[in-house]
Order: structure tokens, then C-alpha cells, then sequence
């Protein structure tokens, strides 16, 4: 009876310890959170690398506010519950920003613990509209939003390819299913729609799938979606005698895409932002990072931004203080790597320059 | 040490080194701590099944547990009420996560650890439950989360019926894979239902339950709710392994054949068991939905089935104790070890074969079970 | 188009069926799903991989000719395959023999959770990439296209289901798999070594469905690690449509399951194309639990 008490005082004595987490002064902790492990654990590690950069770039500077900045990632394996359990411990550890999220299932979720606790949150990657239709004012993203992105995909076939028959193929996801009908909306009336599938991701039989599409004759394929589930639907299109060329979105710009579907990629388009190789800003920044990681994936320069915007904000707010940083972020009027970024009412960023760009002789390349 | 364990040993090892091979080229780092690890857990399950010590001190654990049960369940209780005093609001949402798979368990308990029915798909029950009370009380708005908690267990009880009548003439391996594929085609359908379910992008805006002013938005409220859930389950559920019910399952458990000729109608027994254990998994999953304020078909992989299965295992089939302690081992672990979590799956499971191999009862084990694995190794060579 | 549907679901059911046999061959033999079969044929595939990346340090005399080459890594991946199985039923299934039936089951989910996550950690998450080997180059005819490598596929496991017959009926180990799978009992009364037979039976099942993995791995060019787990289920699939336990239903069973999913996702939606293996699961196990090819039997447990 006697042990059973002390096992019991010993257990509230452990709860009671663990309050005493994250003490405040020594440093100003930044949150980085995304897939850190799981199937797409790539996404994760070249966002957490991009904000390590401007961490260290920061740090080498002397800090902010005469404070070390250290960085606390937090791996949401894709997973939505697993993400609010991130975003909580965040906000415990006393993070005062956070760059993150990937996907918008996770970002969706994860953004309401940010916003009762007053943390700013810039997801360098979340092209859902709705992430920042949910009207909190601590939300923000660098990158652009799938109604533009969808816009300048159809553009793009309207006025350049001139397509007249176009074939449409999703991967149910948020991001695909979104993307895909934005793009559809976009079209006009010029453009018969002759074929709108959605696919089941993670899957590797889409033989079905692009012999009806070969069958409905189209002269160009869009695919919503990422670049394992898009090569594959390539390779496998090329393969039933398919001859239109696909089109995609951010998902599908990696080099991933060109390995898997080999040579039946060439000629294939991504819309995303303009080549961060070829901007004058993003030099410095592509240089560095080499050096430190390697090749940049597609969202590094996009979670390195978000990362300095935060930064930034925190030494003109002149506190580390989530509540005193956000209006200083809505303010922010930034030159960084990506060029020049500025946030409006919602939180998206005021211009999107998406571009598009083609796979020739095996490399993605803008198309001028 | 005599010839014959030797020679097991050696196969045991070998194995483990073939199975390495091919990619020690790329990793040759892990090979060690799999061996370790193996190594590790035949010397233990060897020394604590030989060892006089570790069993007797086992034993007179479990006596003094039993004798005491009131006080500790009462002191368990009270500590899980304090929890939330002392600590961090993440802290708390951990808890409130360990409530809800511990409901989860509990409910598959039922089946898998009563009645001896392999569930696979139990987040099917899970997701039909948060589902209904999304769209009921976010998606259309149509009533409150009061009514929508019951409405969800129900109607996952429905699907339980449902899948039930044609499934449990089955039995065993196939019955499993069967509620496997309705866990899959449940997530299926709900990516693919857009005008009922949102598709992949969910619902959103899921509010949290409140008492007429009093909203339970609070992680401290809301964890003590879950928790007033999980106790009025958990009473239900050991009353009922009490009640007449609940020997009938365990009849049928150990041997069908025996007792439907004593008279048991072993399929409606069966039913009963698994839309119960549908129920409260589909009340689960309205508190699962109203604590995240979203919900997506992300959240209901089959991954989550084997999760919850795992913690079933891992406490003890057909213990309703273990239940929770397996729920508690499995969420709350992982969270402090987040810089393993690349490693989670791999050890959840091995140690199921281990489990399984060495140790069937659990943890805590099941009274039942463990008499009989003990006659089964009397009446062995 | 109807031809075109015909020849992807064949070729897709080749494979659905090399990998049924290995459920069907254990059944026989233990009455009991090994649930981690799927990972062997997951695990065939990269090793199918590993051994296609080592082709520039393989002897020159393979390097020089392609089908040779091919058939060496077959046979090894195959080979290491059987190992895996080997070692499986040893582990996970021979200490539980005569257990109550919700352990083994347990204990092969937990083998199945623990071989993928092993090669998730060590091969990564990331998909991989087979090597470009064999040319991708449609060729079509009266309005069907294939490409070279399908029609190796479709070959292959035929030939493939052939020696499995050969080797079932005509041979001294498989009359003692046929004779164990009639009767455990009896058969070793007279003298047939029940536990070499049930190992010999995992090794044959690893062996094809190692098989199975290589082509797939070739046909798709990309893996990973959670290729066991949906390919495993649509095996299983075909071996319950087949007649779980008759090996010429499982062989049938496959090829009408890769058939049934190309048409349906084909001619009506192809968001649904995993929930029609799961609902011909379900439907035959409800209302013909023996399958097309299988005989009525009262036990079904």
C-alpha cells in the first residue's frame, strides 16, 4: 500500500518537473517543421537545410537581438495528428517562429495551435488556398497558391501551346485535387476537357488510367500531383503510344521526376517560380548551400526566405515575442533570395511570378 | 545449454545475418544493433522465464496488484485526474492522444482479446466516427457535437453491423484480411465522397463541445472530458467481461465448437462484440475530430490499425489494464523519442514477433490466456 | 482500347498470380496466411535493384549480354528470396505452431511491419530508380502498344508457373508438399519430414514471389518500400479468387484479378481501382469462400 502511494507521488513529482521546459533568454528558438522522415522525407530535409543556412548565416552575424538563434525541427511525418503534436511542442518549447509545414493537411491543422498562441507560421511550401482562408493573422506563405499557379498553367497552354483538347489527371490530394481543377477553371471555353481522373498516390499500375487517356486523344496531359506518381504516369503513357506532352506544377519539378519517367520526360512542363539559378538575388544563396549540402532541392530557397523573414521581423520587432513579430511580418517589404516578397491581408505573398518550364535533354529548363 | 538450443541459436543467428546482407552494402551501421538487439531479447526472455527471482517477484506484483485493486485503480485514477495541473499544454495534448487510443484499444480488445477475432481495419470504425461528426456538426452544421457523439458511435456501429453479418461467418486469417480491406475501402471512399466529405482536403472548423457557456477549448478541459470517456469505457467494458456476455465471448474465445454445443448462439455473440467494440471506436473518433478541429483521410492509414493492434498486443490480449498501458507505452513514448521516430515502426514490429514468440500474454497479460500457454507447454515434448 | 486493357491487366496478373502461388502453397501446407508474403516480393524487388546497379562491376561476359545478365539477377534475387523465407518461417512461425490462431497471425503482421520498415531504414524512403536496361520503346500493333520488356513479363511467368507445376507434380519433394497439405498427419506417419516440407513450401512461394518483385521492379522502373503491403492484399486477392490452397486457381485467380482491375479502371473510374480487388475480396470470401477452382469445403477457418 505504502510502495503504491510512493509509485503515485513519484509520478505527479515527474509531471510537475517537465513544466519547467524552454527557459527564456539564452537564445530565440525557430521552429522548422515538415516530413523529416516517411516517403517524402526528401521535402524535409531540403526545407530544414535552407532554414539551417539562414540560422548559421544569422548566427555567423552575431544572432539577433544579441541572442544565438537555434533551430528545433519537428518531424510531422506527413501526418496530421503527428503535426499538432509538433506545433504543441513548439509552442511549449517557447519557439517564437515557425517555418513549415509541407503539406496542407498538416499545415491546416497544425496553424490553429499557432495561432492561439500567437506564433507567426510561414509555410514554405502549402499551395492550398485554404490554409490562409481560415482569416488567422499569424499564417503566412512564400510560396504561391494553387488558384495562380493553376492560372498559369492554362495560361500557358491556352496562349502558347494552343491546346485544344486537354486531358486532366489528379492524385487526390489537396494539393493535386486543388491544383488540377484550379487549371481546369482556368482553361476557357476554348478547351474541351476530355478526360478528368483522379489516381490513387502510392500506387504503381496506372496502365489503365493513361490508355484511356491515349484513347481520348488529347494534346496535352496535366498532372496534378507529385513527381513519383508523375513519372511513372509518364513513362507509362509513353509506353501505351501516348505522344502529348504533360504539364504539372510544382509537385512534379524535381530531378526525381526525370529518373524515374527517363527520357519519355523530355519535353515535359512545370509551372513554379522563376530559376533561382538565373535570379541575381538567389546567387549568393545557391552558392552557400552547395557548399554546405549539396545540390538545392526546389523548396530550400523558399524555406531560407521564410526563415530570414522571420528573423528579420524578430530584430525590427526589437523582441522575440510572437505577438510583436506578426504585424512586423505583415509589414515586411523583403529582398531576399527569391527576389522581392511583400504580404498581403491574407498572408499569401502580393506577387507570384510563376514561369514555366521543360525538361530538355534530360534537365528542367524555363521556358522564355 | 544443451546441443539442440545450440543448433536453434545458430539458425536464429544466421538468419538474422542473412537477412541483413544484401544491405549491409549501404548500411552497414544498423546490422549491429539488430543483432544486439536480438541477441538481447532471447537472452532475457530466456533468463526471465528460468529465473526464480524475476518470476516470483512478478508474481507477487500481480498478487499485490489484484489484492489492492480498488486502491489502485483509484490511485491511477487520481493521478491521471492531476496530470493536467502540472503540466504543459503539450504535455497535455499527449495525455488527451493517449486517452484516445487508449479508448481505441480498449474497443478492439473486445474483439480481438474477448472473442479472438483479428481486426485489421479498425480505424475504418475510428473514421467513421470523427466523419459523422464532422459533417454533422461542421460540414452542414446540422446539430450539435451532443448529439453528433452519440450519432457517431452509432453509426459506426451501423458499418460494424453491417460488415459484420456477411464477415464474422468467417473466421480467423480470412476474417482479418476482410476487415483489412474495409479499413482501406473506408479511407478509399472517403477521398473520393468530395460533396460529403471534402475529399482529401477534409473538414475544417470542427468546434470544440461545450456545456452550455463553458466551451471545453481548454487542452486541460478537454483532457479531463476524454478522460471522463475512456473511465465510463473502460467500466463498461469490465462489467461486461463480468457479465454473463462477456463469459460467453471467452467461451467462444477458447473454443467455439464447445460452446455453441453448450448452448451459445456463437454468431450473434460474435456481433455484439464487434459492433460494440465499432461503437465506442466511433466515439472515439468524434472526440479524435473535435480535439484536432480538422480531419483528413491522412489520419486513417492502416498504419493506425496496426498501431492500435500493437498496443493490444503489447499490454495484454483480452486485458483491459493492458489496454491502456499499451496505448500509454506507444503514443507517449514515441513523443519523448522523437529523434527515433524513423526507428518506431521497425520496433513495434519486432516486438510483436517477440511478443508473440516469447511472451503472448502482454505485459500484463491475460489470466486466461497465460493458463493456457501453460498447458499447452506441459502437454509439449 | 478493350486489347490494350487486356494485355496491361495480363501483364500486371502475371505477376499477381507468381505471387499468389506462394500464399496458396502455404496455406496448402499450414492452413494459415502468411501475411508477410508481400514483403518478400517487396524485398525481390530491391534486390532486383541492387544487383541491376552492380552491373558495371559485374564479369565482362554478362555485361556484354543483356538476357544472361537478367537471368543471373533473377536467380540470385530469387535465390536470397527463398533465404528470407526460409528464415521467416523459422522465426516467426515454427515456434508458434500449435499456438491459438490469432498468434501467428499477430506475429507474421509484425514480421511483415518489421521487413519494411528495415528496408525503408536502409534503402530510404525515397522511391528508387531502376537503370534504364531494357528499351522502353513502344511498338504497336492494330492499335495495341507494348513495349518489348511486357511481353519478356508475360513470358517469364508463365514459364515461371510451369516449373512451379513441374515441380509440384512431378517431383519427389512436391508429391510430399501435396501429400502434406492433404493430410499433415498422416504424411508423417509415413515418413515424410513435415517440417522440411513446410520450409521447402516457403522457399518456393520467396522464390517466385522474388520473381515477381524483379519484374515489376523492371516493368514499373521505380520502387519502394511499400510496394509489399497493396501488392501483398491483391495477391492474397487473387489466391482467395482462385481457390485459396489450389495452385492452378491461384494461377488463374491472377490473371483474371489484373484483368478485372485494368477493365474497371478502364471503363469506369480509376479513382476506385484498389476498392475493386477489396470488394472481389469480400464478395468471394462472403458468398464462395472457395473460390472459382476450389472445392467446397466446411472448414474455413
Amino acid at each position: 500500500m505504502k510502495k503504491l502511494l510512493v509509485v503515485g507521488l513519484v509520478g505527479l513529482a515527474m509531471v510537475a518537473c517537465t513544466k519547467k521546459e524552454g527557459q527564456e533568454g539564452a537564445v530565440i528558438k525557430i521552429g522548422a517543421a515538415g516530413q523529416l522522415t516517411g516517403p517524402e522525407a526528401v521535402f524535409g530535409s531540403d526545407m530544414l537545410n535552407g532554414v539551417k543556412l539562414a540560422v548559421e548565416e544569422w548566427n555567423a552575424k552575431g544572432g539577433v537581438l544579441g541572442k544565438k538563434i537555434e533551430l528545433v525541427p519537428g518531424d510531422d511525418q506527413a501526418e496530421p495528428r503527428q503535426a499538432v503534436a509538433v506545433a504543441n511542442k513548439f509552442v511549449t518549447e517557447g519557439v517564437v517562429g515557425v517555418v513549415g509545414h509541407f503539406n496542407s493537411s498538416c499545415s491546416i491543422p497544425a496553424s490553429e495551435v499557432y495561432h492561439k498562441a500567437g506564433i507567426p507560421q510561414i509555410s514554405q511550401a502549402c499551395t492550398n488556398p485554404k490554409l490562409t482562408d481560415q482569416g488567422f493573422d499569424n499564417v503566412f506563405r512564400v510560396c504561391g497558391l494553387d488558384d495562380q499557379q493553376g492560372k498559369a498553367a492554362a495560361d500557358f497552354a491556352v496562349q502558347k501551346l494552343k491546346v485544344k483538347r486537354v486531358a486532366i489527371i489528379h492524385d487526390k490530394t489537396t494539393y493535386g485535387q486543388g491544383f488540377a481543377e484550379e487549371f481546369k477553371k482556368n482553361l476557357g471555353t476554348g478547351v474541351e476537357v476530355v478526360a478528368f481522373e483522379g489516381i490513387a498516390k502510392g500506387e504503381k499500375d496506372y496502365s489503365p488510367v493513361v490508355t484511356k487517356i491515349k484513347s481520348a486523344n488529347p494534346d496535352l496531359v496535366f498532372f496534378g500531383g507529385i513527381f513519383t506518381e508523375g513519372g511513372l504516369l509518364i513513362r507509362q503513357y509513353k509506353a501505351v503510344g501516348g505522344t502529348a506532352p504533360f504539364i504539372g506544377g510544382d509537385g512534379i519539378m524535381s530531378e526525381e521526376l526525370l529518373k524515374i519517367g527517363g527520357p519519355a520526360t523530355e519535353g515535359t512542363y512545370a509551372t513554379f517560380g522563376p530559376d533561382t539559378k538565373e535570379i541575381p538575388s538567389a546567387k549568393g544563396f545557391n552558392e552557400n548551400y552547395r557548399k554546405k549540402y549539396g545540390e538545392p532541392g526546389v523548396y530550400s530557397v523558399y524555406a531560407y526566405d521564410a526563415a530570414n523573414i522571420i528573423l528579420q521581423s524578430i530584430q525590427k520587432a526589437g523582441a522575440a515575442d510572437g505577438k510583436k513579430i506578426t504585424p512586423e511580418i505583415r509589414a515586411i517589404d523583403y529582398n531576399g533570395a527569391l527576389g522581392h516578397i511583400q504580404f498581403d491581408a491574407k498572408g499569401d505573398v502580393k506577387e507570384s511570378p510563376y514561369v514555366v518550364w521543360k525538361v530538355e535533354n534530360n534537365k528542367f529548363k524555363q521556358v522564355k | 545449454m544443451n546441443a539442440r538450443n545450440l543448433r536453434h541459436d545458430l539458425f536464429f543467428y544466421l538468419g538474422i545475418l542473412l537477412i541483413c546482407v544484401p544491405f549491409l552494402k549501404i548500411h552497414t551501421l544498423y546490422v549491429l544493433p539488430v543483432f544486439l538487439g536480438a541477441w538481447g531479447l532471447r537472452r532475457f526472455a530466456d533468463f526471465a522465464g528460468e529465473n526464480r527471482l524475476m518470476v516470483t517477484l512478478r508474481e507477487r506484483t500481480v498478487n499485490s496488484v489484484l489484492a489492492h485493486r480498488r486502491v489502485t485503480v483509484g490511485l491511477i485514477l487520481a493521478v491521471a485526474l492531476l496530470i493536467p495541473l502540472g503540466a504543459s499544454d503539450y504535455l497535455i495534448e499527449v495525455f488527451t492522444s493517449v486517452i484516445l487510443y487508449a479508448i481505441l484499444a480498449t474497443a478492439l480488445n473486445i474483439t480481438v482479446g474477448l472473442t479472438g477475432v483479428l481486426v485489421l481495419g479498425f480505424i475504418g470504425f475510428y473514421a467513421v466516427g470523427a466523419y459523422t461528426t464532422g459533417i454533422l456538426t461542421a460540414k452542414f452544421a446540422l446539430c450539435g457535437f451532443w448529439i453528433a457523439l452519440p450519432l457517431s458511435g452509432l453509426a459506426a456501429m451501423l458499418c460494424g453491423i453491417l460488415l459484420g453479418i456477411p464477415a464474422l461467418r468467417l473466421r480467423g486469417d480470412y476474417l482479418a484480411v476482410v476487415t483489412l480491406g474495409f479499413g482501406e475501402i473506408i479511407r478509399i471512399f472517403l477521398t473520393n465522397l468530395n460533396g460529403l466529405t471534402g475529399g482529401p482536403n477534409g473538414i475544417l472548423g470542427i468546434k470544440r463541445p461545450s456545456f452550455g457557456l463553458f466551451t471545453l477549448d481548454h487542452p486541460r478541459d478537454f483532457y479531463w472530458f476524454a478522460l471522463a470517456v475512456l473511465s465510463l469505457v473502460i467500466l463498461i467494458v469490465a462489467r461486461l467481461v463480468d457479465s454473463r456476455y462477456g463469459r460467453a465471448w471467452i467461451a467462444i474465445r477458447e473454443n467455439e465448437m464447445a460452446a455453441g454445443a453448450l448452448g451459445i448462439n456463437v454468431f450473434r455473440k460474435h456481433l455484439l462484440s464487434f459492433s460494440l467494440s465499432a461503437f465506442f471506436g466511433g466515439i472515439a473518433g468524434s472526440l479524435f475530430a473535435v480535439k484536432q478541429g480538422f480531419i483528413s483521410p491522412d489520419s486513417f492509414t492502416f498504419y493506425e490499425s496496426v498501431l492500435i493492434l500493437c498496443m493490444v498486443v503489447l499490454g495484454g490480449i483480452g486485458n483491459v489494464a493492458g489496454s491502456v498501458t499499451g496505448a500509454l507505452l506507444l503514443i507517449a513514448a514515441p513523443e519523448f523519442l522523437r529523434e527515433f521516430s524513423l526507428y518506431r515502426m521497425l520496433v513495434f514490429g519486432a516486438v510483436m514477433i517477440a511478443f508473440m514468440v516469447f511472451r503472448p500474454s502482454g505485459l500484463l497479460g491475460s489470466r486466461v490466456i497465460a493458463q493456457e500457454i501453460k498447458d499447452r507447454a506441459d502437454d509439449g515434448p | 482500347m478493350f486489347l490494350q486493357h487486356l494485355l496491361n491487366g495480363i501483364t500486371i496478373g502475371g505477376s499477381y498470380a507468381l505471387i499468389a502461388l506462394g500464399y496458396t502453397l502455404v496455406y496448402g501446407v499450414l492452413k494459415l496466411i502468411n501475411f508477410a508474403h508481400g514483403e518478400i516480393y517487396m524485398i525481390g524487388a530491391y534486390l532486383g535493384f541492387i544487383l541491376i546497379s552492380l552491373l558495371p562491376a559485374m564479369p565482362p561476359f554478362l555485361q556484354g549480354s543483356l538476357p544472361l545478365f537478367l537471368l543471373v539477377v533473377f536467380g540470385i534475387a530469387a535465390m536470397i528470396c527463398s533465404l528470407y523465407g526460409f528464415y521467416l518461417e523459422k522465426i516467426c512461425y515454427r515456434p508458434l505452431r500449435g499456438a491459438p490462431k490469432l498468434t501467428p497471425l499477430i506475429s507474421a503482421l509484425g514480421a511483415s511491419i518489421f521487413l519494411q520498415n528495415f528496408v525503408m531504414i536502409s534503402m530510404g524512403a525515397k522511391d528508387r530508380i531502376f537503370p534504364q536496361t531494357i528499351g522502353m520503346r513502344a511498338i504497336s500493333l492494330g492499335g495495341v502498344s507494348f513495349t518489348p520488356l511486357q511481353l519478356t513479363i508475360i513470358f517469364s511467368s508463365i514459364a515461371l508457373m510451369a516449373l512451379l507445376y513441374w515441380f509440384i507434380n512431378r517431383t519427389r519433394l512436391g508429391t510430399a508438399i501435396r501429400a502434406t497439405s492433404t493430410d499433415p498427419f498422416m504424411a508423417a506417419l509415413v515418413g515424410i519430414n513435415v517440417d522440411t516440407v513446410i520450409s521447402v513450401t516457403f522457399m518456393a512461394g520467396s522464390f517466385l514471389a522474388a520473381c515477381a518483385g524483379v519484374m515489376i521492379g523492371l516493368y514499373y522502373g521505380s520502387i519502394n518500400f511499400t510496394l509489399g503491403y497493396l501488392g501483398g492484399i491483391k495477391a492474397f486477392t487473387a489466391a482467395v479468387l482462385g481457390g485459396i490452397g489450389n495452385v492452378p486457381g491461384a494461377m488463374v485467380g491472377g490473371f483474371l484479378l489484373g484483368i478485372i482491375e485494368a477493365l474497371g479502371a478502364g471503363y469506369f473510374s480509376s479513382e476506385y481501382k484498389d476498392v475493386y480487388a477489396f470488394f472481389i475480396l469480400i464478395a468471394v470470401l462472403v458468398f464462395r469462400p472457395a473460390g472459382l477452382l476450389g472445392k467446397r469445403s466446411d472448414e474455413r477457418a
